[in-house]
C-alpha cells in the first residue's frame, strides 16, 4: 500500500475543500441574492467545469499557465517554479475542476432559505455579508456539509487534470488514483484491487454518512 | 426517368454506407509512432484500398487493453517484452519463432526548448545543476522512459536526477511537457524530436545508445483479429524497403 499516496490524496482534497468552501460560500451567495444578466454567466461559468472534459482543463493549465505565457511566466516568478508538476499546481486545478461540486448544493441550501426571512433581515438592515453569516449558513448547514464532503470526494476521484499536469512525482503530484493506473499498467492487479478498494471504502463511507446525517435530520424536522 | 435521375444518389448512399459498414483494421501503436505513422496509414490504404486507424499510448496501457479483449488487429510496440507477453499469453502471434517480429528500432534524445536558456543538449546538462525538470516517460509502462532511467543508471545520474524527474504515462507525453516549457528538458523519442514543430522549437542531442539496451520495436498480430489477411497485409508494408527507409527518415532506425 502506497501510504504517501494516500497521505497526499487526503492532503490535496483537504486543501482544496477547504479553499473551495471559502470561494463558494460567497459566490453561492452572490447566486442566490442577484439580479440581472450576468448572474446566469457567472452560473453559468461556475457549473462549467462539471461539463468539461478534465483534459481541457489540463491543457489550459499546462500550457496557459505555463511559462510560454504572460501570466505563466508570472506565475513561475511568484512560486519560483512552473505550475505544473507541483501541488499547489494540482490544488489549482482541483480547485477549478470541483468548484460545482462546492457551489451546486450550497446554491441549492441558500435557495432554500425561507424567503420572507430574507427580506425580513434587509429590512432590518442586513448587508449581504451578514446574510450569509446569520441566515444562510445556520439555516443551510446541511448543504455546506454535502458540499465540503462532494469537493472532498471528487478531488481524491480526481484523475485526467492530475495525469496531465501532474507528472507522477511521489510526495507531491502521484495521488491514489495515478498509482491506481501504475499498478493497472504494471499488470499487479493485486496492488490495483487494494488500491481501488480502499478509494470505494473511502466514497462509499462519507456518502453513507452524509445521507444518514440528512436521513436523521430528516427524521427530526418531520 | 425520375428513378434514373437519382440513381447516382442513391449509388452514392449505398456506397457511403458500406464504406462505413467495413471496419477499419485497428492498429494499437506505442506512442513514439504518433508522428510517424499517419502518413504510412494512409499510403496502405492507397496502395490496397484497406483503411486503418491507429492509437497511440503507451506499450504497458495497450497491451493490457489487448489482454482485456480490446478489439485491436495489430500491435506495434516500442520493445518486445510487452508484445511478448500477449504471446505468452496466447493472446497475439509473432513470428514463427514465437518471438515478436522486429520493425524497427527507437532512439533516445535529450531535447531542450530554444528558448529554455540553457546550454545545448548534451551529457553535461544532464550532469549539470541547470536542469530543474526532467521530463522522461513511465519506466514501468513505457520502453522509452525503461530507457531513459537505464541511460540515467549508466552515467551514474539517477540518483541525483531523481527528484527532479516528471513522468509522463507516455513518450509523447514527455515530449509535450518538455514542448509545453513545464520541463525544461526531456529524454524523449527521436520520432518526436524530428517532428517540425519540436524541430522549430529546440534542439537534440542522440544519447550514446550503448547507454541504454536497444528499443528494439516489435509487432504482433493480435489472435482474436478477424482480418487476419489484411493485418498480415500491413505488416508486410510496414517491413517494405520503401516504408522502412520512410520509418528511418523519421527516427527509427529500420529493421535489418
Amino acid at each position: 500500500m502506497d501510504w504517501q499516496a494516500l497521505a497526499l490524496t487526503l492532503r490535496l482534497a483537504t486543501v482544496t475543500t477547504a479553499i473551495l468552501l471559502a470561494v463558494a460560500m460567497p459566490l453561492a451567495a452572490l447566486l442566490v441574492l442577484g439580479r440581472g444578466r450576468w448572474r446566469a454567466a457567472l452560473e453559468a461559468l461556475a457549473t462549467l467545469p462539471l461539463v468539461l472534459p478534465p483534459t481541457v482543463l489540463g491543457f489550459f493549465l499546462l500550457v496557459l499557465l505555463g511559462p510560454r505565457t504572460a501570466i505563466g511566466r508570472a506565475i513561475t516568478a511568484l512560486l519560483g517554479h512552473p505550475l505544473a508538476f507541483s501541488f499547489s499546481g494540482l490544488v489549482v486545478g482541483s480547485v477549478i475542476y470541483s468548484l460545482p461540486f462546492a457551489v451546486q448544493p450550497l446554491v441549492a441550501g441558500f435557495a432554500a432559505v425561507e424567503p420572507g426571512l430574507v427580506d425580513a433581515a434587509r429590512l432590518l438592515g442586513a448587508g449581504p455579508v451578514r446574510l450569509v453569516r446569520t441566515l444562510f449558513v445556520p439555516l443551510a448547514r446541511r448543504s455546506i456539509l454535502a458540499a465540503a464532503v462532494l469537493t472532498f470526494l471528487h478531488t481524491v476521484g480526481e484523475f485526467g487534470v492530475v495525469l496531465m499536469l501532474g507528472g507522477d512525482i511521489p510526495g507531491s503530484t502521484r495521488t491514489l488514483s495515478i498509482v491506481l493506473y501504475n499498478q493497472v499498467e504494471a499488470f499487479d492487479y493485486a496492488a490495483a484491487n487494494r488500491t481501488a478498494a480502499i478509494l470505494l471504502a473511502l466514497s462509499a463511507t462519507a456518502l453513507a454518512a452524509i445521507y444518514a446525517g440528512s436521513q436523521l435530520r430528516g427524521g427530526r424536522r418531520a | 426517368m425520375r428513378t434514373i435521375r437519382f440513381l447516382p444518389i442513391f449509388a452514392a448512399i449505398f456506397f457511403a454506407a458500406a464504406l462505413a459498414a467495413q471496419t477499419p483494421l485497428r492498429v494499437a501503436a506505442a506512442a513514439d509512432l504518433q508522428p510517424v505513422l499517419p502518413p504510412i496509414l494512409a499510403q496502405f490504404q492507397h496502395a490496397t484500398g484497406i483503411r486503418a486507424e491507429a492509437t497511440y499510448k503507451s506499450s504497458a496501457v495497450l497491451t493490457s487493453q489487448i489482454l482485456n479483449g480490446a478489439p485491436f488487429d495489430v500491435f506495434l510496440a516500442a520493445d518486445f517484452s510487452f508484445p511478448q507477453r500477449l504471446i505468452d499469453a496466447r493472446a497475439a502471434q509473432g513470428a514463427s519463432a514465437g518471438q515478436p517480429i522486429l520493425y524497427a528500432k527507437g532512439t533516445l534524445v535529450l531535447w531542450t526548448r530554444n528558448d529554455a536558456h540553457l546550454p545545448a543538449p548534451s551529457l553535461d546538462l544532464l550532469r549539470g545543476p541547470a536542469l530543474h525538470r526532467l521530463a522522461i516517460a513511465n519506466p514501468q509502462s513505457a520502453p522509452y522512459g525503461r530507457a531513459a532511467v537505464a541511460a540515467l543508471h549508466s552515467l551514474g545520474l539517477y540518483a541525483s536526477l531523481q527528484s527532479r524527474l516528471a513522468t509522463a504515462e507516455n513518450i509523447a507525453q514527455a515530449a509535450q511537457f518538455v514542448y509545453s516549457g513545464n520541463a525544461d528538458a526531456g529524454l524523449i523519442s527521436m520520432t518526436s524530436a524530428l517532428t517540425p514543430q519540436l524541430r522549430q522549437a529546440g534542439r537534440y542531442f542522440i544519447l550514446p545508445r550503448s547507454l541504454y539496451p536497444p528499443l528494439r520495436q516489435g509487432a504482433v498480430l493480435i489472435q482474436a483479429t478477424h482480418q487476419r489477411e489484411a493485418a498480415q497485409k500491413f505488416l508486410n508494408f510496414l517491413l517494405s524497403p520503401a516504408i522502412q527507409a520512410q520509418l528511418a527518415a523519421s527516427g527509427l532506425t529500420p529493421a535489418h
